[in-house]
């Protein structure tokens, strides 16, 4: 703690983060090196906690804990909440992000920009999240109801004027097998294809 | 809200056109061979989603003194809007989704019976289209409602584990669903924060004073627009006074207010 900071400011620096990527509309690359320099103060404020909290266990009975302890229990909490706020922020971010593609996993994690963006962890979480929701979708147990669709917008009509942005390869349809290629104009069911829609494979002509 | 309205009018607008033009009933195959596929006492079948003008009285007029006789379409369409406004997870409608699901799958395979019938005549290929769209638009609410639902319980994922209450108001699946979120959060805390702090410091669950707690909740006491179906019992409001709403009376208030009132279908909110 040889820098003449105070105790949290990093923590704040993160919490800032948090706000931005809010303001922002935008996921920043997870900040590995601020989280573990926090971390770092962590402990060095518990250490320097130790010596007081011993202190404090010496005095005689009803004698008020030293200032400083008070000060440096402050600054753990807060420290402590900064960070988890942090990963909680960031958490919500990937199932909005997540939700946004109809729940498309392979989407998000083969995108090198968002890969670049998340701690391994964060991956894993993905993994854990995505398994959590097929399981919920296979309890429904039902096939007429996709629950990965959008709900943004009611449909309007059962068929949808589409240009191909995107390969896609052959894709069943109501009509039949289709062969999506770059290009191509198709007028197809909606709910065929919706998912390709969101995924960015197919625009709407409109 | 608006856009779906209109998107209702003008769905429903189609349907009365094509009603109106069409041939007298005797000699229509279509309505014929509907009775034949797939007769159920459920409400919302064919004929109902072709006669616009019912479903458009019982939606905006109701004259009814309670929800009592409503079609399942415009409850499901209530407890949609109930969820989306309220901060906090109301009870599943479990009978009502699956009376719902139930009905759209003998839909679906009856749309599938005459579209597979080559003697269909043109008329009949133009309603089923409209048929096949209300089904979707109908998919729509349910998906919306299931979705609103989700992520209230991934937000409130840890108080849900923890409270038997609001565990008796959600289905099976969303409970599965939220302790497994619940533990997937958890261990994302751990391996990302928690397990690298010092020992005193590693755990999820304390209770510093002066801060917030740190398990989200539902905040109860956030403002709610509340419609009174009927004439309502009066409700104690936080500071003491008590207000009593009459049919049709309009009012914000907070949702611990009207909480009761929403379980009992005696408003809804709007």
């Amino acid at each position: 703690m040889a820098e003449a900071r105070q105790f949290g400011d990093l923590a704040t620096q993160l919490v800032l983060e948090s706000r931005r990527s809010t303001a922002t509309d935008t996921l920043l690359k997870y900040n590995d090196p601020l989280v573990r320099s926090i971390i770092r103060e962590q402990r060095d404020l518990e250490r320097a906690a130790d010596p007081l909290v011993l202190q404090s266990l010496d005095a005689p009975e009803g004698t008020p804990p030293p200032p400083g302890l008070i000060i440096i229990q402050t600054a753990i909490n807060r420290n402590k909440r900064c960070l988890l706020a942090y990963h909680s922020h960031r958490v919500e971010r990937f199932r909005d992000m997540y939700w946004a593609v109809g729940g498309a996993l392979p989407h998000i994690l083969s995108n090198a920009d968002i890969r670049s963006k998340l701690s391994p962890h964060e991956v894993d979480y993905l993994r854990q999240y995505h398994d959590s929701v097929m399981e919920y979708r296979a309890d429904l147990g039902t096939n007429e109801l996709d629950i990965m669709a959008g709900i943004e917008r009611p449909i309007k009509d059962l068929n949808v004027l589409v240009k191909v942005v995107k390969d896609c390869g052959v894709i069943q349809t109501e009509l039949g097998s289709i062969d999506f290629k770059k290009g191509q104009r198709f007028m197809v069911r909606r709910a065929d294809i919706e998912h390709l829609i969101v995924q960015g494979y197919l625009e709407e002509i409109v | 809200m608006a856009d779906w309205d209109e998107e209702y009018n003008r769905t429903f607008g189609a349907g009365q056109a094509a009603v109106a033009s069409g041939s007298a009933p005797p000699a229509n195959p279509f309505l014929e061979r509907i009775r034949d596929v797939a007769r159920d006492d459920d409400d919302i079948d064919i004929d109902e989603l072709m006669a616009p003008a019912g479903i458009q009285a019982g939606l905006f007029d109701r004259t009814g003194s309670s929800t009592q006789g409503e079609p399942p379409i415009q409850q499901l369409i209530r407890h949609w809007m109930n969820e989306r406004h309220a901060p906090d997870i109301l009870p599943i409608q479990e009978q009502l989704l699956a009376s719902i699901l139930d009905h759209i799958r003998r839909q679906s395979d009856a749309v599938q019976l005459i579209r597979s019938d080559p003697g269909a005549s043109q008329e009949e290929h133009f309603r089923i289209v409209l048929v096949q769209t209300e089904i979707e638009r109908i998919k729509f609410i349910v998906r919306s409602y299931l979705r609103t639902r989700l992520f209230k319980i991934e937000k409130y994922a840890r108080y849900i584990v923890s409270n038997v209450d609001i565990q008796t108001r959600i289905s099976a699946s969303e409970r599965a669903y939220a302790s497994k979120q619940a533990k997937i959060l958890d261990n994302h805390f751990w391996v990302t924060v928690l397990q690298s702090l010092p020992e005193a410091q590693s755990h999820l669950d304390d209770t510093p004073i002066f801060m917030p707690p740190m398990v989200t909740e539902p905040d109860k006491s956030r403002a709610v627009f509340v419609h009174a179906l009927k004439q309502c019992p009066p409700v104690i409001l936080p500071d003491g006074s008590s207000l009593e709403m009459a049919k049709d009376h309009i009012s914000l208030v907070p949702f611990s207010a009207v909480e009761n009132l929403i379980l009992r279908d005696e408003v809804e909110l709007v």
